[in-house]
């Protein structure tokens, strides 16, 4: 007869060998392996101040025939504490979703329940396959003043713990980071960087519900960040960077009346245009040509007979074509 | 058929609409700024739950995007119409507690007032350019003003300035949703040609 028990950790459990009596001569295993008798009061079982390495499957036999008479396997764990519940609307005006997690492990199974209530009306929090600790709301109302009342109740074996959020429409509302940030150079523009990005994807209605944006960069050997808020568009030129310098850049969204900033968008790099170096004219430069020229082989012109890229086939059979149709044109003269 | 738009209407009313969401946005900033206010010299605290009050138009909406242009108008116009009421109320209010005192929050009541009665015309002007004339006020009289405790009264002036920043917020939503729409989509559809 097997089945599950669940004790926290640091108790004291006693197990029966089922109906065995007290004074029955038994075996108890845990996990296969013979228990000393030292931890026998008869034929039960006492374990003191259980630990999460003594959960396991734990057998008790009968002394002399080996039957097993019970069976039980110890979940050693800790009841709920109260969970971490968030709340949050990246897709407004469609709806939100609720999120949660436990602080602290309970090394047992948790079952969860959320009831979602705005006024008097319970509403629906349809949970998402994954993750599987997120439910989502559709707003069956908007622009209202009555608050969203969210409870969350976690329960195990050994306990149950809930947490309550209480919020407006408005105040949760965070959009994801924009996406597709681009920084490019501007050409012939030593301070200038352009910057473009795109509505996250998630946001489903930016016409009726545009954002705002925050821009944020600085050069890499720098700490302090400039800020920029841009109230419409998706790009921006940045006009004071140092010449020569790589920049990391940073773009934030937020509803253009309510809620709050998005995370920033994923960092990206780029470096203001700057000039080519120009070839030098004076006379050292010339004096460095000459000293370049002798110290590495050129053939001179006149024993060049072949362009490199007319040569077809391997090197060992290198045919020149042009030396070829020479040499062919005397040979028809000869014929 | 239902005639087009002439471009010039259609210019004229993305022209009002995007006033009129200015227009809203302003609002909406001096209605949270004067709750700040109210709550304060109310010595009210600001996260009180108030009931519905009676009288005041609730901006909560269902299946708020399948709304026609027009519903939208005609729901904004009754509400800010009701507001410059219930605000003229508020307003007297405070003044017969306090005299004739010219206080900080007479001050800014008296402003919101202005630019609610404003938007309400901004809302009529858009109504006629929707070949709609706005709904007659003829005959329309104030609700008679309740019977409360001054306390109530405090609490009811808080329900007003809450749902008046909702409306201000809704309003803005409203109008890009107009902005949006392409001319002549809020027209009744045309019958089919007769055989």
């Amino acid at each position: 007869d097997s089945h599950i028990q669940y004790e926290r950790v640091g108790a004291d459990v006693t197990m029966k060998c089922g109906s065995m009596d007290w004074d029955a001569a038994v075996t108890w295993t845990a996990n296969g392996t013979d228990i000393d008798e030292s931890h026998l009061n008869g034929s039960y079982l006492i374990l003191k101040k259980v630990d999460l390495t003594q959960s396991g499957q734990y057998s008790c036999y009968e002394g002399s025939s080996w039957h097993l008479k019970y069976q039980t396997y110890l979940r050693v764990g800790t009841p709920p504490r109260e969970p971490l519940l968030m709340c949050r609307s990246n897709n407004y005006p469609k709806g939100f979703y609720c999120s949660w997690h436990l602080p602290t492990p309970t090394y047992i199974p948790n079952s969860f329940n959320i009831s979602v209530i705005h006024g008097t009306r319970e509403m629906v929090c349809e949970k998402d396959v994954f993750p599987k600790n997120r439910c989502h709301i559709r707003y069956l109302q908007l622009f209202s003043t009555v608050k969203y009342k969210v409870t969350l109740t976690v329960t195990n074996a050994l306990g149950k713990n809930s947490t309550t959020l209480t919020f407006d429409e408005f105040t949760i509302v965070k959009p994801d980071p924009p996406e597709n940030v681009v920084a490019k150079p501007v050409p012939n523009n030593p301070r200038r960087l352009e910057v473009s990005w795109q509505n996250p994807s998630s946001w489903p209605d930016p016409e009726s519900f545009p954002l705002k944006f925050f821009l944020r960069y600085r050069p890499l050997i720098l700490d302090q960040w400039q800020h920029v808020e841009l109230s419409d568009g998706t790009s921006h030129t940045i006009t004071d960077a140092y010449a020569g310098k790589e920049y990391i850049i940073q773009v934030a969204a937020k509803d253009n009346d309510i809620g709050t900033w998005s995370d920033w968008s994923v960092a990206v790099h780029a470096t203001p245009w700057t000039e080519e170096p120009k070839h030098l004219t004076t006379e050292a430069q010339v004096a460095e040509t000459t000293s370049t020229s002798t110290s590495s082989f050129m053939p001179p012109p006149t024993t060049k007979i072949c362009d490199k890229g007319a040569v077809v086939g391997s090197g060992a059979v290198a045919v020149c074509w042009t030396a070829g149709l020479v040499l062919a044109a005397y040979g028809v003269l000869f014929i | 058929m239902a005639a087009a738009d002439s471009p010039s209407t259609a210019l004229g009313r993305c022209d009002l609409c995007n006033r009129g969401i200015r227009l809203a946005g302003k609002m909406r900033l001096d209605v949270t700024n004067l709750l700040d206010t109210y709550v304060e010299r109310q010595g009210l605290d600001a996260s009180a739950s108030v009931a519905a009050v009676e009288g005041v138009p609730v901006a909560a909406v269902e299946r708020w995007d399948e709304q026609t242009g027009t519903q939208r108008l005609l729901e904004n116009l009754a509400a800010y119409r009701a507001f410059r009421v219930l605000l003229a109320q508020m307003l007297e209010e405070q003044r017969e507690q306090l005299g004739e005192a010219d206080t900080a929050l007479s001050r800014a009541l008296a402003a919101v007032l202005l630019q609610v009665s404003a938007f309400a015309y901004h809302l009529e002007e858009l109504l006629r350019l929707e070949n709609r004339g706005p709904p007659s006020e003829e005959g329309a009289e104030p609700p008679p003003l309740p019977q409360l405790s001054l306390f109530e009264r405090k609490l009811r002036g808080l329900g007003v300035l809450r749902e008046l920043a909702q409306w201000a917020l809704r309003s803005a939503r409203d109008l890009r949703q107009l902005a949006k729409a392409s001319p002549g989509s809020d027209s009744a559809p045309s019958p089919p040609d007769s055989p």
